[in-house]
């Protein structure tokens, strides 16, 4: 059961986190410009 | 479910043994469902990327002069032919090879997804390596296009099977996928150029290289980790309504029989008019934004503008799949439809008043419902023609998109500039384009009250050829 919720987690984690930071690149450039 | 097993090769010993075979992918019943859109996500994260492809237009317009274009160099226009014949070649091989998608399961499909995708990118860095245009086509359009096909439709297929509970929410998961790669495309393709130029390249070729190969494993880690449920799976605690819903079905048609039907005709005009309306918008975001409101919106916070819109682009796809499994899938479109109308016609009065901040709110929500529209077609599908060729009929239904693709930005380019040239203000040129837009969903919105349930004459019945 841990081993599922670990892989569960690494797997979301993979996919999750570069989506992440184009989502953060994308605001921190819509608010900087939008200033 | 288990009317699909004919099309795996289960059945086939010798089949067992290829690392890529469906028969591989079977998981187990007590297999944890929520393991397998992280799948789907590699995918449609990778060829999202697509729609980031504009990063390198200009630079590719500077592959011999590096700073400015030399004489020699591509220009602008024959390099934007590289998108449209990649979104052509998506619509196309999503039609050709979805029955293929479905035979050979999703791994199998992603990897030569990933093949042809990652392949795409290397062979264009061949084309910029010896500055072959034709090169370019063929290895981003044509192989890249194939990729996008391929990779689009066989992590909806799957995630559907998944989740025959929630089959909004699932196909929302993986189609905000392909919305968000562009955001991650974007500065990424941004910074590859930045590392990789010297004062003698734009770095454009290396950049292709990498993200060739980055974009390759990645889809291939999908392609790992994808799983199929057993023909017989269904989710704890969740049993088929014994009183289902007119519009959603217990039984499949064969998409040989589910492309000849009216309702597939209604779908492809539902999306296709869906499409036209948003991509026309999106594809000149920048200029109708600076121009509408000039002198007050300069062409940095413009792009701003266009970025915000692939949030809502990306947020859209998930937030609205994932509503229509409560508010029906007919009802959703209804939605769409009608507050599109009314936005779009809103718009022209919103540009007069000069309110900006309402202007970006608007367009907003149209592109929500943009994102929206792709990502909940297939769930319609699913609905309306059951789960056994869903991704092969979500392929043919996707020739609506390569249409919209050249309808829409045609449209409103075209309107625009005959506005300009019999004299209309610029800040004005957009409003007729917008009441057309308006026509458009009007369209859509008849199409999709056209829909209803499909004859049960024409249901495939077990051990049918």
């Amino acid at each position: 059961m841990i081993l599922v919720r670990l892989k569960l987690a690494l797997l979301w984690l993979i996919v999750g986190l570069p989506l992440a930071w184009g989502v953060a690149k994308t605001v921190q450039n819509a608010i900087k410009l939008f200033q | 479910m288990s009317a699909a097993a004919p099309l795996g090769s289960a059945g086939n010993p010798s089949a067992r043994l290829g690392l890529l075979n469906r028969a591989r992918t079977v998981a187990p019943h007590d297999y944890n469902r929520f393991l397998v859109p992280p799948a789907a996500l590699a995918v449609h994260l990778s060829i999202g990327q697509a729609y980031a492809f504009s990063t390198f237009n200009l630079p590719l317009t500077k592959l011999l002069g590096v700073t400015q274009s030399a004489p020699a160099d591509w220009s602008l226009k024959a390099v934007g032919w590289t998108f449209s014949i990649a979104i052509l070649f998506l619509g196309l091989s999503a039609a050709v090879f979805g029955r293929w998608v479905e035979r050979a399961g999703p791994r199998k499909a992603m990897a030569v997804a990933a093949g042809c995708f990652g392949g795409g990118f290397l062979v264009s860095a061949l084309g910029i390596h010896l500055h072959e245009i034709e090169l370019l086509y063929l290895g981003y359009g044509v192989l890249g296009g194939c990729g996008l096909g391929i990779g689009y439709i066989s992590p909806v297929s799957t995630l559907i099977k998944w989740f025959p509970d929630r089959p909004g929410m699932a196909t929302g998961m993986a189609i905000m996928g392909f919305g968000g790669g562009a955001l991650i495309a974007a500065p990424l393709s941004i910074f590859l150029m930045d590392h990789f130029k010297t004062p003698e390249s734009n770095g454009v070729f290396e950049s292709f290289v990498a993200m060739g190969l980055i974009y390759s494993v990645f889809m291939l880690f999908g392609a790992a980790i994808v799983r199929v449920p057993p023909g017989d799976w269904r989710p704890i605690g969740w049993t088929p309504s014994l009183t289902p819903k007119k519009l959603v079905t217990t039984a499949n048609v064969h998409v040989d029989v589910a492309w000849k039907t009216r309702q597939f005709w209604l779908l492809w005009g539902v999306l296709c008019m869906n499409v036209t309306a948003g991509i026309g918008v999106l594809s000149q975001a920048s200029p109708m934004i600076q121009e509408m409101f000039a002198g007050r919106v300069s062409a940095a916070a413009a792009a701003s503008f266009v970025g915000l819109l692939s949030l809502f682009n990306m947020g859209g796809r998930f937030v609205w799949a994932s509503a229509s499994d409560y508010l029906g899938r007919k009802n959703t479109y209804f939605v769409f439809f009608l507050l599109g109308i009314l936005l779009y016609a809103l718009v022209p009065s919103i540009g007069r008043a000069g309110s900006t901040a309402l202007f970006v709110l608007a367009f907003g929500v149209i592109l929500s419902m943009y994102g929206g529209g792709f990502a909940t077609i297939p769930a319609y599908l699913r609905d309306i023609f059951g789960t056994m060729h869903v991704g092969a009929i979500h392929g043919r239904l996707l020739t609506a998109w390569a249409a919209a693709g050249v309808l829409g930005p045609v449209l409103v380019s075209y309107i625009r500039d005959f506005q300009i040239h019999n004299g209309v203000p610029k800040a004005q040129a957009y409003s007729v384009t917008m009441y057309i837009m308006c026509g458009l969903l009007v369209i859509g919105l008849f199409c999709n009250l056209g829909i209803r349930a499909v004859s049960p004459e024409l249901h495939h019945r077990e051990g049918e050829a």
